[in-house]
């Protein structure tokens, strides 16, 4: 009964999105606003749909209704309800299914928050949006139907890969979905815009918030896939550079040009084309992650398992759409009306380096990923791009990018008084200049670059206080006044701050935890002491313990630093029966930003265990970057005034400019 | 029946999404456009002035290009008006009565199993023997659940636990063997049974936990075979050799002539170095252990024999190949066992689900590739 | 500024960063990628010592020997050819004999491959694709491999839910 009405739902949600490809076009022709309308009542009849067929899934799962193939094969009675429920997406067809639902979020969002959009515009969107819609729902279907059922259903689940079964996998996949498919809506707006054949300034302002909105999920995804990686696998690696991690990242990229590049759009009227490029790049790319992850093109801890006509489908699905919409823009771009051209040396300027860095470097990402795949199909040799292909090639952009970030904002529009910004963010570069002496006379070991991207990272983060400090006449102005400017100063320039800020903080967790972190391995027996960066870390012993589909063993270590107890950490082994597979529990121990990092190996005969121990400076400055970059996406989005480019008092006399 | 009505009434739903804003004549007010986009920028520059974030030339040069924009959107706008167009309407109309239900009909036709019971863990709780395969991996589900609803039931967790270590979940029947010694009361032998599942747990090692086990047993009842035997493994894993030597020797002393376990400790003590065993001359030892063993093999032979003909001329049972897999191993004939996992690879490999449950199982006997 | 001006300025701007990652690029591609070998090509190929690589295989059955503090030594074998392992560390869960591995690293003098990664495998079932491409073009591909990726299918494997 569950099973079938949430697989007939899933049916009349692409029901529905046929029409809603279709009707509303039509509508739109005619001009015709109940045609048009449609779109609206279509679109959130399908997330009602598609949501009850999500919670439909959800409950087969809670239920433990072995006789849905899809239950049985990634389930176990015996598992905690938590990941019952986690393990719904924890799969490849209930992931697809929880992509799609939030597809469907994102078009009934618009359909209902849209009535500041011209009528035709959000009948266009909306069709677009039920275009990619209607061939997702039929790959579900046709391909990875989480609702094909078992004739004779077997009394017990195979369970759920041991590996998933963490709290991580309740949050990452979701947050990082609505990340990869709210791209989706600035692809629809592009799309919209190329068939309207109309693009201006008010058309960046609409698609903004939803490009804002996919990106701070999408940095948060991203960070906490990192973090999951760093503490469930075990070996506190936190990035690898692992095709589908660049699959997410690059995206990233993409969409953090398109946010600046939207924002010159809509205050400046000028870099109409691109934007509107960047705007199917980014939703391509997400596109491609898809691909990557689903298709076993790839070798990958990430991959799901491999099904060939899985891999046509969605190749057939990424061909269609981004082949058809780079035609679209290929057709149309020429004819749509160019914006202005700018100073080189104005916030517009400094945008379009941004945006140049930014897509160069996810450029470089893409080559990283596909070349290896390309080598193997054209040349047959096979070869892996790791770490140190990006260290020698996105490092130095990104690097570049970040010595230019404290800038852009300080430039007024128009044009801007590079010696003037130069001369304001002194401050900052003095004190990255320190950074980088105290981190040379600390260091011991290490690169010698390390010292350098540290200053860098404070100086990024100066820049971020020195634009707050000047805007509000922090120093120069009565408190009062300062107050008073605080109040009226627009939360995205706050947003803004906050998330360069991120940046830098981001980027000196990383330096700090890739030069300096240290690492113990060695088999230890029970009341041996390992010392590491200061601190002394004894086996108490081991123990067994039974937990509810799993059995473990638990190593208990006491943490002291100059003979002073700071803590008991107990990492584990445990060994799943059902599948025969056994995950590694690492144990954290949180020290300001530091932690110290315990994960096990195997034990010997002799009552003794291996054991690896690491010391991560500053590790969680890594993640906590990436959580202020999302505060300051929140900050901007809830800034709900509109705002346009007005110049900054320059020192010369200002003069009027002719607007372009 | 019911679940018809429901697709019914999600039909019907769908329809009225599509046709509810059809009927109406469309509010053309309930939408947005760029004029309003400019008024607000315009509006902005404003208060930005008032609160002294821009000075009047800056707002006056933003308020001239914001102009020329509003001016722009306003001139492109088209004059003509939204009109309606009825015959597109009842197309579309049409297309939702009778496309929708079309589509979905055609597509759920010949994905869906309407047919099929529900069949969640409540259910299946309740003990419903609706006719699935009863093989004794479920009737050991079918008992677990009953113990974990009935914990206290001492004599199903007997029965339970040597199930549970035959079938290799060694986790499972310590836990079990615990529970049976919590109701059942304690008894050296079900301390020993506990032990021995311990050590099969750890891989055959009789750890700390398996070895007190085992010396309650000993403190309970001092002749316990299990239990010594166990507890001189355990000295001999120890490297205690001499110690384990005198306790086999002491409880092949006491040993009846006919234990089923005598070889085993025999083979044991003479694996520690403990050679020459007393009490029993070696002859009757040999002859008693012969007949047992020949008489056993020669059945077990029998058995398998008839096994593998009959999956000869049957293939499709994967639980009968693991069966005679297991069968060859047990009588340590490994290639055979190899010869025989992979005829019946041959056998069912145009069966996908059937392969995989084959895998798994050889897997579990150790024989993966 | 005129318009011309202007234009070529981000125009050169953008070729400008654009030769920069190209460069970077190139620089990168001539020493920081890693080859992937089976034993029979780095015995066909003769690979110098110190030059890295990923060695693929099957580990040989019965050649993992435990050192002292945490030094390993096991054999990658691909049907043809041997090549010897050293490693130091902890082994990831899913190390096993005869299954398949994919280690990172390069050879010494004495023709031993000191490796200073062996990849972690998520789930039982797997093997390595490089590994299995390898073995595939060697004819040595039997049907039991074969038969994992099938229930590999049937499982839908690990964390990919993930992205």
């Amino acid at each position: 009964m569950i099973a079938e009405s949430g697989h007939y739902a899933l049916v009349l949600a692409l029901a529905l999105a046929l029409i809603q490809s279709v009707v509303p076009l039509i509508g739109a022709r005619l001009r015709d606003a109940a045609l048009m309308n449609v779109a609206r009542s279509t679109a959130l009849a399908q997330l009602l749909f598609v949501g009850a067929s999500f919670v439909a899934l959800v409950m087969l799962h809670v239920n433990s209704d072995f006789s849905v193939a899809n239950v049985y094969e990634n389930s176990h009675s015996m598992k905690p309800l938590l990941y019952k429920i986690t393990g719904v997406w924890g799969n490849h067809e209930g992931s697809m299914l929880l992509w799609v639902s939030i597809l469907a979020l994102f078009g009934g969002l618009v359909a209902a928050f849209g009535n500041n959009l011209p009528m035709s515009l959000r009948a266009h969107v909306l069709a677009v949006q039920a275009w990619i819609a209607s061939a997702f729902y039929l790959f579900i279907l046709v391909t990875s139907n989480p609702f094909l059922r078992i004739a004779s259903p077997p009394i017990e689940g195979r369970d759920l890969n041991p590996v998933l079964q963490d709290i991580g996998l309740a949050v990452h996949p979701p947050m990082l979905y609505l990340g990869y498919v709210g791209f989706s809506i600035s692809f629809s707006f592009a799309i919209a815009a190329l068939m309207e054949g109309r693009i201006d300034a008010a058309w960046a302002r609409w698609v903004r918030p939803w490009t804002l909105m996919a990106w701070i999920f999408l940095t948060l995804g991203i960070a906490m896939g990192s973090y999951w990686a760093y503490y469930e696998l075990g070996w506190g690696g936190w990035w690898f550079w692992d095709p589908v991690e660049n699959a997410s990242l690059m995206p990233w990229l993409a969409g953090t040009a398109l946010l600046h590049s939207a924002l010159v759009m809509e205050k400046r009227n000028a870099l109409k084309v691109w934007t509107i490029l960047l705007s199917i790049l980014t939703f391509s790319l997400s596109l491609l992650g898809t691909f990557l992850v689903r298709s076993g093109v790839i070798t990958s801890v990430h991959a799901f398992a491999t099904d060939p006509t899985r891999g046509v489908f969605i190749l057939l699905i990424l061909c269609l759409f981004i082949g058809g919409s780079l035609s679209l823009f290929a057709g149309r771009a020429t004819s749509l009306k160019q914006g202005g051209l700018f100073a080189p040396i104005s916030r517009e300027g400094a945008l379009v380096l941004n945006n140049l860095l930014l897509t160069v470097a996810c450029a470089v990402v893409l080559f990283g990923t596909l070349y290896p795949l390309a080598m193997e199909m054209l040349a047959d040799f096979k070869m892996s791009v790791g770490a140190p292909f990006y260290n020698l090639t996105f490092a130095p952009l990104f690097a570049l990018l970040l010595l230019a970030v404290p800038f852009g904002p300080m430039l007024a529009w128009k044009r801007g008084d590079l010696l003037g910004v130069t001369q304001r963010l002194l401050a900052a570069g003095v004190a990255g200049l320190v950074a980088v002496a105290i981190a040379w006379g600390w260091a011991t070991g290490g690169s010698t670059l390390a010292p350098l991207a540290i200053g860098l990272g404070v100086f990024v983060i100066g820049g971020a206080v020195t634009d707050i400090v000047e805007r509000t006449g922090l120093v120069r102005l009565p408190f009062a006044t300062v107050l008073h400017r605080a109040r009226g100063l627009p939360r995205s320039a706050w947003g803004t701050a906050f998330a360069h800020a991120g940046l830098g903080v981001a980027l000196i967790g990383i330096v700090c935890e890739t030069t300096w972190n240290s690492e113990y391995i060695a088999t230890m027996k029970q009341s041996e002491v390992a010392h590491i960066a200061g601190y002394d870390v004894k086996l108490d012993g081991l123990f067994q313990r039974q937990g509810p589909n799993y059995r473990e063993m638990i190593a208990e270590f006491n943490v002291s630093r100059d003979g002073e107890t700071l803590s008991v950490m107990t990492p584990s082994k445990r060994s799943f029966t059902t599948r025969g597979s056994s995950t590694t529990e690492a144990a954290l121990l949180t020290r300001g930003a530091s932690q110290l990092y315990i994960s096990l190996g195997d034990a010997t005969a002799e009552g003794a265990i291996a054991v690896r121990i690491y010391h991560k400076p500053l590790v969680l400055l890594i993640w906590w970057g990436p959580v202020l970059m999302a505060f300051g996406g929140v900050l901007s989005l809830s800034d709900r005034r509109l705002r346009v480019g007005a110049p900054k008092p320059a020192r010369a006399k200002p003069r009027l400019q002719p607007a372009e | 029946m019911t679940l018809w009505f429901v697709f019914a009434l999600m039909t019907v739903a769908a329809i009225f999404a599509v046709l509810l804003p059809l009927g109406r004549s469309g509010r053309v007010q309930d939408q947005g456009s760029e004029v309003a986009v400019y008024k607000d920028q315009l509006a902005e520059i404003e208060r930005d002035l008032g609160a002294g974030l821009i000075a009047a030339p800056e707002a006056e040069a933003a308020r001239v290009e914001i102009g020329r924009r509003l001016l722009a959107a306003a001139g492109s706008k088209p004059a003509v008006e939204p009109k309606s167009s009825l015959k597109w309407r009842r197309a579309a109309a049409v297309l939702a009565l009778v496309g929708l239900p079309l589509v979905a009909i055609g597509v759920y036709m010949p994905l869906g199993s309407p047919r099929l019971q529900a069949f969640p863990l409540a259910q299946r709780e309740r003990g419903s023997g609706s006719g699935m395969a009863q093989s004794l991996e479920n009737l050991v589900a079918q008992v677990e659940q009953h113990l974990e609803k009935n914990p206290t039931d001492g004599r199903g967790w007997n029965v339970l636990a040597p199930v549970l270590e035959r079938l290799g979940r060694f986790d499972d029947a310590a836990r079990a063997f615990r529970n049976s010694l919590t109701y059942n009361g304690e008894s050296a032998e079900r301390r020993s049974d506990l032990g021995e599942a311990l050590s099969a747990a750890a891989g055959g090692v009789v750890t700390a936990e398996a070895k007190a086990e085992f010396e309650r047993a000993h403190a309970l009842s001092a002749d316990d075979p299990k239990a010594n035997y166990f507890l001189g493994l355990a000295a001999e894993q120890d490297g205690r050799k001499d110690d384990a030597v005198s306790i086999w020797r002491a409880l092949l002393a006491k040993a009846p002539a006919d234990a089923p376990w005598r070889p085993l400790v025999q083979s044991s003590l003479a694996r520690v170095g403990g050679g020459a065993m007393p009490a029993l001359s070696d002859e009757t030892v040999a002859a008693s252990k012969d007949m047992a063993e020949g008489d056993r093999n020669a059945m077990v032979r029998g058995m398998v024999e008839r096994l593998a003909t009959r999956l000869k001329q049957n293939g499709d049972d994967v639980e009968g190949w693991l069966r005679l897999v297991r069968a060859y191993l047990v009588m340590g004939d490994r290639d055979k066992a190899v010869g025989a996992s992979s005829d019946a690879r041959q056998a069912v490999a145009n069966d996908a689900d059937r392969l995989r449950q084959l895998n798994e199982g050889l897997k579990t006997l150790g024989l993966d590739g | 500024m005129t318009r011309k001006q202007r234009r070529m300025t981000i125009i050169g701007g953008s070729l400008a960063v654009l030769a920069l990652a190209a460069g970077l690029v190139l620089n990168a591609l001539r020493d920081s990628i890693v080859f992937f070998s089976t034993p029979t090509m780095v015995a066909e190929k003769h690979v110098a010592p110190g030059k890295r690589f990923r060695l693929g295989g099957l580990v040989q059955p019965g050649s993992l020997q435990r050192g002292d503090n945490l030094a390993v030594t096991f054999e990658v074998a691909d049907g043809n050819a041997k090549l010897p392992v050293a490693y130091k560390g902890i082994l990831p869960d899913l190390f096993r004999e005869g299954q398949g591995v994919v280690a990172e690293g390069a050879l010494d003098a004495n023709g031993v491959f000191k490796a200073d990664t062996v990849l972690a495998k998520h789930d039982e079932t797997y093997m390595p694709k490089d590994v299995a491409d390898a073995l595939k073009k060697q004819g040595h591909w039997k049907d039991d491999y074969e038969a994992k990726p099938a229930a590999t299918t049937a499982q839908g494997n690990p964390q990919g839910a993930v992205r």
